[in-house]
């Protein structure tokens, strides 16, 4: 069954068009020649270096050993030499050890056939030990630790398991071109989580354009024998956040207090890759996308592949390219430099032109209140950053402040370009207290 | 193609804060896309009264702009591009009897922008409309100049003593004079309007609303199209609803505010207009008062100033029907001018508890939302 | 304290009309005419320093009971009050046009002087230096600011300049262009909001700096 559901409230509709040709496909981006991989590409404590400099890696081989829980394993995404351990400032400003290596040696896995491991007889505790070993974290955008998000106290189910194929930033369509190419396991993975889950209600959403893909989709599961619902959403963004899209399904019944799960399709495809190929995480599908971009398209790239290599993979950049930012156009992070490495959080790479890129001069706020409209969590961005920026982020916080989740709705419609997400971040760094 | 490599280092990419998309209308485009949207008006004005309304409009913009110079330049801010000093004279000029000497818009002009604005912050932080607050000014200072009417084009002569509403004030001052509508009113005072209104109406009434057995009152063209005298910008309200029906295609304003506005003005005057001028209940001639003063300019484009009216739809909803009560009230039974200028302001003073009472509250759900 | 500070903090610092914002009716409705503000400024302070000497007096030298809270305010009440009409009956005779132009507000300069004494160091530390001097200088801040917001009021409200008549000079100076066409929005009370509220920031911004700078004359 399909049906387009309503955003509760506010949201934006940025025009920006969707520039990889439709039906290009996901193509294999070009093994880098060297590797920078971070030990931190999730929330939570960075993984523990494994290795040092000179040892030769395998390709897939554990070089960050998961630290306690909240952590995830790291993998050398390339055989080859570790030429350099290092701290490397990730663009989100934190610091973390990151290990390069230099390509070298043979691929033991890649290029050839994987076998399928059966995974049905398995426990809970079994799965869900392969999925943590896999390194698997969330792609779409949290970056937690899958397994995590899979366990439930035992005996106990889920209330709803919805795997998210609407592609969360506009003119990114890493997901869309997910659900074209690996249909059928990506529901193998919704099986493998319903089978950990246990959810009253599993569902399939596919963005607007992913409609085509319903039939397909309906049929496979029914196909399986699975009991499982395909909707598609409205395309406004930002449609593809967790919440919204529970509050899109209708979310939990009322009273029932059991959790609900949300898992990106890319997490879906590493959750059947890491069960049933027993094949660790080391590579992901990305948007790489922009005007000044030659030819965007999606790839699958290796982590710790640099963005200038992704660049020149996709025709170079034009010269009027003036901004690069890592993630979406409206939560993504700009950057100055192209070293930088894809990691597991890294949802698309976006280029701006000098007329996009151009820094907008600041007015007074005209209280016209189009940040109020825009707002899907029904708060107030005016009065926040208001008195944010008059140094009460107390009173911000009781006016809801800590449920902003930085989507970006707000500054894209204020007129007078206040930077209003910089400002409510500011007012949480506040609140966490001065040494945060 | 040029090869990545080329790229100089950290400086050649520009850093910023998401969301790196922004929408398509800024404050300063929307502040001068006001100011286009009241040339038309503006050029009606100019066309009806001649040089002298020409020279009101140009002075009361230089005076805005020179005393948004004059406040800003010392403190090393130029804030003229967002186009707020030159709407604010703008629509000073435009409320203005071309009749005026040219001082009066200047100071209320000066006093809009350095009193009303600029002292408590500039743009964004006054809380009385600016150009509503010189206008009121004016009214309070120069009570006599700021009646000193000119003939329009083709007007009749009596048009240049007082325009329709004050006309049909002094008519309904005396005694036994109780009748249906403001225009009928009038014309047994004896006002006589344009020769091109007579012929008009003269025409529809005899070619196409005789079969029917009705007719319309004279006068009825010349307050329609705005051939009577009046404020420059006030007398034209087709053209008026031209622009501000553009600013409500491209969002530049709301609906909620105008539409309340009006309606409520017009459902007052309909039912009540008439008791005060002993004239009996729903004899109050809704659209001729619409058309008078400054009410349509008042509802389209000075109270729905985004600073100074409420933040959120319903809050602008209320402070709508709040203008229309005052505007009702002081046009019925009061004493200064056509009552817009002075309830705007007024009402200026409640849209902060405006906002306050129709602010959503923090604790609200994302799935109460849902409809 | 020193009287010479007490004496310049009541003028400026603590300035009745602009800092402390006392006085105000009075103050509106007096200062459409510098004339009238002047003659009220002349009440002002002879009541308010005779009336202060007098008060340091009975509680230095009177057999009063210095702590009886309803006792010191009796004894103000009547001291004003007697003030005030013997002030009042002088204007009567002396100058009966500004008396009437006074009005109600001339025995309403009691009040006045009860409101701005408030506070001031006359019982509590009877120096009778300092007593003068605080009510001097409470005086002369309220009689500059009236006149101040006077001169405003009345040359753009209404064109003119009235003074006190000496010889020839009919007290009256009018200016060229204002005379015509006033400004009357200032004559009304709105308009003398308005000049007292610029007045009171412009206090604060002096008196800011001022103090800015004798913080900034102590530190070094």
């Amino acid at each position: 069954m399909t049906y387009p559901t309503r955003l509760p409230r506010g949201g934006v509709d940025p025009p920006a068009e969707i520039l990889v040709p439709r039906g290009s496909g996901i193509e294999n981006a070009a093994i880098p020649s060297r590797a920078l991989i971070p030990l931190l590409q999730h929330s939570g404590k960075p993984a523990l270096c494994l290795v040092k400099l000179g040892d030769s890696v395998r390709e897939g081989m554990l070089i960050g050993k998961a630290d306690g829980s909240h952590s995830a394993n790291v993998h050398a995404s390339i055989p080859g030499v570790v030429v350099e351990v290092r701290d490397l400032p990730l663009p989100s400003g934190e610091v973390c050890i990151a290990v390069a290596i230099e390509l070298g040696g043979e691929f033991e896995t890649s290029g050839k056939p994987r076998t399928r491991r059966e995974w049905t007889s398995l426990s809970r505790l079994e799965l869900l030990d392969r999925i943590r070993r896999a390194g698997v974290v969330g792609l779409g955008g949290g970056s937690l630790p899958t397994h995590l998000k899979l366990t439930v106290p035992p005996g106990s189910s889920s209330s709803i398991l919805v795997a998210n194929g609407v592609d969360s930033e506009p003119s990114l369509c890493a997901d869309d071109a997910l659900l074209r190419e690996k249909a059928s396991d990506i529901v193998e993975g919704l099986r493998i989580c319903q089978a950990l889950l246990t959810p009253a209600r599993t569902v399939i959403a596919l963005g607007e354009h992913s409609e085509d893909l319903a039939a397909e989709y309906e049929r496979l599961v029914s196909q399986e024998g699975l009991r499982v619902e395909v909707v598609v959403l409205p395309s406004r963004y930002p449609h593809g956040h967790e919440q919204l899209v529970l509050a899109a399904l209708g979310g939990s019944p009322p009273g029932d207090e059991r959790s609900a799960t949300v898992l990106n399709v890319g997490t879906l495809y590493a959750v059947f890759e890491a069960v049933v190929l027993e094949k660790p995480l080391i590579e992901r599908v990305l948007t790489v996308t922009g005007f000044p971009v030659s030819s965007p398209r999606n790839l699958k790239v290796r982590f710790g592949t640099g963005i200038r290599d992704l660049l020149e993979e996709c025709g170079g950049l034009r010269s009027e390219a003036a901004k690069i930012v890592m993630g979406g156009p409206m939560r993504g992070v700009s950057v100055d430099s192209l070293d930088l490495p894809v990691t597991k959080g890294t949802s698309g790479i976006v280029a701006f032109g000098g007329r996009e890129a151009r820094r907008r001069t600041e007015l007074p706020c005209i209280n016209c209140g189009s940040c109020i409209e825009a707002c899907p969590w029904g708060l107030v961005p005016t009065r926040l950053s208001k008195l944010v920026r008059m140094g009460n982020a107390v009173a911000a916080a009781r006016e809801g402040l800590s449920r902003c989740t930085e989507c970006g709705c707000c500054a894209y419609s204020c007129p007078s370009r206040i930077p209003l997400v910089a400002v409510l971040r500011e007012g949480k760094r506040a609140l966490r207290g001065p040494d945060a | 193609m040029p090869d990545v490599e080329d790229r100089a280092g950290p400086a050649a990419f520009s850093l910023m804060p998401a969301p790196h998309l922004s929408v398509g209308m800024s404050t300063s485009r929307m502040t001068w896309l006001v100011s286009l949207c009241l040339l038309p008006a503006a050029g009606w004005g100019v066309f009806l009264f001649g040089t002298p309304a020409l020279i009101v409009l140009v002075v009361s913009v230089c005076a805005a702009v020179l005393a948004e110079l004059a406040a800003t330049l010392p403190f090393r801010r130029f804030t003229l591009p967002d186009g707020s000093a030159v709407l604010t004279g703008f629509i000073v000029g435009l409320l203005m009897p071309a009749g005026v000497p040219a001082f009066v818009p200047a100071a209320a002009s000066a006093f809009a922008i350095l009193v009303v604005k600029q002292t408590f912050g500039g743009l964004g932080r006054n809380w009385m409309n600016p150009a509503m607050g010189g206008v009121v000014f004016a009214l309070l200072s120069w009570p006599g100049l700021m009646s000193q009417w000119i003939t329009p084009r083709g007007g009749s002569a009596q048009a240049a003593v007082m325009p329709p509403l004050g006309a049909l004030r002094a008519a309904l001052g005396a005694p036994g004079v109780k009748d249906a509508t403001p225009l009928a009113v009038l014309s047994r005072a004896g006002f006589t309007f344009s020769d091109i209104d007579s012929q008009v109406v003269g025409w529809i009434n005899s070619h196409v609303l005789a079969p029917l057995g009705t007719a319309l009152a004279p006068g009825t063209f010349d307050v329609l199209v705005g051939h009577v005298a009046g404020g420059i910008g006030t007398v034209s309200a087709p053209f008026l609803l031209l622009g501000a029906w553009f600013l409500l295609s491209r969002g530049v304003i709301r609906w909620h505010l105008p539409v309340c506005y009006a309606g409520t003005f017009s459902l007052l005057a309909a039912i009540f207009g008439g008791l005060g001028t002993g004239q009996g209940w729903f004899a109050g001639g809704p659209g001729f008062h619409l058309l008078s003063g400054s009410l349509v300019l008042g509802a389209f484009y000075a109270a729905p100033d985004p600073v100074t009216s409420p933040l959120t739809n319903r809050g602008k909803c209320i402070f709508g029907v709040g203008l229309g009560i005052l505007t009702f009230l002081l046009r019925f039974f009061g004493s200064l001018g056509d009552g817009v200028a002075a309830s705007i302001v007024l009402g200026n003073c409640a849209s902060p508890l405006l906002d306050r009472w129709t602010s959503r509250r923090a604790t609200e759900d994302v799935r109460e939302g849902a409809a | 304290m020193k009287s010479g500070l007490v004496l310049s903090k009541s003028m400026l610092s603590e300035n009745p009309i602009a800092m402390l914002f006392l006085g105000l009716c009075p103050a509106l409705a007096v200062s459409v005419r510098v004339i009238d503000a002047l003659w009220m400024s002349v009440g002002v302070i002879l009541v308010l320093v005779l009336s202060g000497l007098a008060m340091a007096l009975l509680s230095r030298h009177g057999e009063v009971d210095r702590g009886s809270a309803a006792a010191g305010l009796l004894r103000a009440l009547v001291i004003t009050s007697f003030l005030t009409a013997s002030f009042e009956a002088g204007l009567l005779s002396l100058a009966p046009t500004a008396s009437a132009a006074l009005g109600i507000y001339a025995p309403l300069i009691a009040v006045n002087c009860l409101v701005l004494g408030r506070g001031m160091p006359g019982v509590t530390s009877p120096s009778l230096g300092s007593s003068v001097a605080a009510a001097l200088g409470r005086g002369i801040g309220f009689a500059a600011s009236l006149v101040l917001i006077a001169l405003v009021r009345e040359a753009l409200g209404a064109g003119t300049i009235t003074l006190f008549p000496v010889g020839g000079f009919g007290g009256t100076i009018e200016i060229p262009l204002l005379v015509e066409q006033p400004v009357r929005a200032l004559g009304f009370a709105g308009g003398g909001l308005l000049c007292l509220g610029y007045l009171a920031a412009a206090a604060r911004v002096i008196s800011g700096r001022a103090a800015a700078k004798s913080a900034g004359k102590e530190a070094a």
